[in-house]
């Protein structure tokens, strides 16, 4: 009896206090919604929701944010980014940004589709874009995906690791013929790279063994340093990751253990990793800040692309290589002049590269 | 004289109450205290930013759906990691027992979903409920039989299904597209929103789940104060060697509560893949982690079920508003989580805190004897 007594009493007291802060705090409130000034009407309120990875994954979700942010500089539009930390915060953080007037706003990563076609759907009069969604039918007029051949990025990265496997310009590069490849989940965006990458590596040294690993996360680089590891006892002396921040444990495996290269991904991770200009020999990238930056041009020239799945590939210049940086100078022409040349024959058709491996 | 012999029971009345709602309320306040000072140095106005998350979590209907939304998974888990506190088990391994649950009810819901949701709904709940505490029967095994630490054996069976059902949804269960996770369940196993069973409210996402999350809660309550196996199960968190001795067996004891633990992490999960996400994501409760949250919510209510739900809806009322608070005064919703990490931090120096208040109390006796002398 006195035990529930006091649990009632706690009870009251907890509310009582949550009440007086809500009550000493909600006036503030009035004030800092409208310190900001309006904007004039003709300028663009852009926005974009971050997957779990947040801010700082140096890859997708920091890209859209340099997309948005160029926009920002170049176009005057104002940009705004919201992180997600849990996969219920998609559609409240899309439904906040939503009714506070922004648009284009921007989804980042698959996870979103769910949440974006649903609030595209009962919000017709914002626009939205979806990195790395591919939206089903019927795409919502105010919707667009913006996907990219990761393949292209992922053969080209294929046949620089072919050729130099095969080659002794650096002391790592042993005769095992063998290069290694670490996925993060198997999604379609990470199977377009390995699948693009396979085949540039065969296309040009067709004995070439490729082993693919699965980390089963974007996370863990912990996971992503044991799966380099293994690659590198199997021989493989070059080694590509499309595997977020699971890949650094890989780059970590290859620089540490002085016995492979490391090609990056999505980014030119010369410029994100920590002192990696002995092991990293290139970056396989993708160029979601240029795709953000258009679609967010388009909307500003009142050309939103709403209605369609868009795919940035080689000729659209969404995806890439990165420069060779430390290796520019030991990098044989061949290989150089074999990618110039396969860049040449994706973007005049002459070559399609598969994008997935069959 | 009469006065003299009643003061000391009233005394350590308000002391327990001081201890069971004052630590966990001074954890919360210093947390935020400290949050404060971290938004100050990164350069925002902390007000701003604790009335945006305020406004966030219960400015309006569709905001307070938030915070209700966000705290059912938070309040199962906590339920399921505090009932195992009271046979003195840590189920750490939560979050294991959840993601099974969650697979547990995104396969029931494709199976079932012709039957009429009367049926339906139960029976993915009790489906998923039985996934969680399978999930927990070998660690509860292993615990009654050997003695293997169940800290260890439950965050290993974490792994295990995590990497589980990572195959299970880009194999078996997969949906079509090639992205991990399974195809989405039909609308007549979802767990009904509020507003579309009471007229009026806006549009908001907490669903029925909250309702069984309180349940649940009230059943615990029952279950450990008026049962048999309630007793035991308090018997043996209190003094095993005294309730082995009162023949109580403990190995049953130890494997009842593990797996009704489990059985309440499955039911968090089945909860948020009926009532949120409609289907099973690979990695279902990433970010979040509400087996590991649910931990903190065990400490903070204090193992008792009325303390839990607050606890959940404090989380869920935090987790709610991070958008807000980053949307209006432009802090990261990175704060968030050091203002969780605190609060744990100072539950967890609850002896402190205690020893804290006790030194107080215990100075203001002597200067009262002081002055009576």
């Amino acid at each position: 009896m006195k035990k529930s007594l006091r649990s009632v009493l706690a009870l009251v007291i907890v509310i009582s206090m949550m009440a007086l802060v809500l009550a000493g705090c909600t006036p503030a409130s009035t004030p800092t919604g409208s310190t900001t000034t309006p904007p004039p009407a003709a300028k663009l309120k852009t926005a974009m929701v971050t997957d779990v990875g947040g801010l700082g994954d140096k890859s997708f979700n920091d890209l859209s944010w340099a997309g948005l942010q160029k926009a920002q500089t170049d176009l005057g539009v104002s940009a705004k980014v919201l992180e997600s930390k849990q996969l219920a915060d998609y559609e409240s953080n899309l439904t906040q940004l939503a009714s506070a007037g922004y648009s284009p706003i921007f989804a980042v990563g698959f996870l979103m589709q769910d949440a974006v076609t649903k609030i595209a759907t009962s919000t017709p009069n914002t626009n939205f874009g979806g990195i790395d969604i591919f939206f089903a039918d019927p795409i919502p007029k105010n919707a667009v995906g913006l996907n990219f051949k990761e393949q292209e990025a992922g053969y080209l990265a294929g046949i620089v690791a072919g050729l130099a496997t095969k080659g002794n310009f650096d002391a790592r590069l042993n005769a095992a013929n063998t290069i290694g490849f670490v996925g993060g989940i198997a999604i379609p965006p990470v199977q377009r790279y390995e699948a693009g990458f396979v085949a540039g590596a065969k296309s040009v040294n067709p004995s070439v063994k490729v082993i693919s690993l699965y980390a089963g996360a974007f996370d863990d680089q912990a996971k992503g340093k044991e799966l380099g590891l293994s690659l590198i006892s199997q021989g493989a002396d070059i080694v590509f990751a499309a595997a977020g921040q699971t890949g650094i444990g890989t780059f970590n495996a290859c620089q540490s253990s002085k016995k492979a290269l490391f090609i990056g991904v999505d980014t030119d991770q010369y410029m994100t990793l920590t002192n990696p200009g002995d092991t990293i020999l290139t970056s396989a990238v993708k160029k979601i800040d240029t795709a953000v930056f258009s679609v967010v041009k388009d909307a500003v020239d009142g050309k939103f692309p709403g209605g369609q799945n868009k795919t940035f590939g080689l000729a659209e210049d969404g995806v890439g290589l990165s420069p060779y940086h430390d290796f520019d100078a030991k990098v044989p022409a061949a290989i150089k002049d074999a990618v110039t040349k396969a860049m040449a024959d994706i973007k005049s058709g002459a070559v399609t590269v598969p994008s997935s491996l069959k | 004289m009469s006065e003299a012999t009643k003061s000391p029971t009233v005394d350590a009345w308000w002391m327990r109450l001081l201890t069971t709602v004052g630590v966990p309320l001074l954890s919360v306040a210093l947390a935020m205290a400290i949050g404060s000072v971290i938004i100050v140095f990164s350069g925002h106005d902390p007000i701003a930013a604790f009335s945006a998350l305020l406004q966030g979590a219960f400015g309006g209907w569709r905001q307070i759906g938030e915070t209700i939304m966000r705290a059912t998974p938070l309040m199962l888990t906590g339920l399921a990691v505090g009932f195992g506190f009271r046979a003195n088990l840590f189920n750490i391994g939560a979050e294991g027992q959840l993601i099974l649950g969650s697979l547990g009810a995104a396969w029931l819901g494709l199976l079932l979903a012709p039957l009429p949701p009367i049926l339906s709904i139960p029976l993915i709940l009790i489906g998923a409920a039985l996934f969680g505490a399978a999930w927990a029967f070998i660690p509860a095994l292993l615990k009654a039989k050997v003695g293997a630490h169940e800290v260890i054996t439950t965050m290993m069976f974490s792994w295990m299904a995590l990497y589980l059902t990572s195959w299970i949804v880009s194999g078996p269960l997969a949906d079509k597209g090639g992205i991990p996770q399974t195809p989405m369940l039909s609308g007549a196993v979802w767990l009904p929103t509020f507003d579309t069973i009471i007229p009026g409210l806006p549009p908001m996402r907490a669903h029925l789940g909250f309702l069984l999350a309180l349940l649940v809660a009230v059943g615990v309550s029952l279950v450990l104060r008026r049962t048999t196996l309630g007793y035991e199960v308090r018997a043996v968190g209190f003094n095993p060697s005294a309730a082995q001795n009162g023949g109580i067996s403990i190995p049953l004891t130890t494997i009842y509560a593990l797996c009704i633990s489990g059985a309440l992490a499955g039911l968090a999960g089945a909860s948020e893949v009926l009532g949120v996400t409609h289907r099973f994501f690979d990695q279902v409760s990433a970010g979040s982690g509400f087996g590991f949250t649910g931990i903190a919510v065990a400490l903070l209510g204090k193992k008792n079920p009325v303390g839990i739900l607050f606890a959940a809806l404090l989380f869920g009322a935090l987790s709610a508003g991070g958008g807000t608070m980053q949307l209006e005064a432009d802090v990261s919703q990175k704060i968030i989580t050091i203002v969780q990490g605190l609060i744990i931090f100072f539950v967890g120096a609850e002896t402190i805190v205690t020893w804290f208040i006790k030194r107080r109390k215990r100075l203001a006796l002597e200067r009262e004897g002081a002055t009576n002398a």
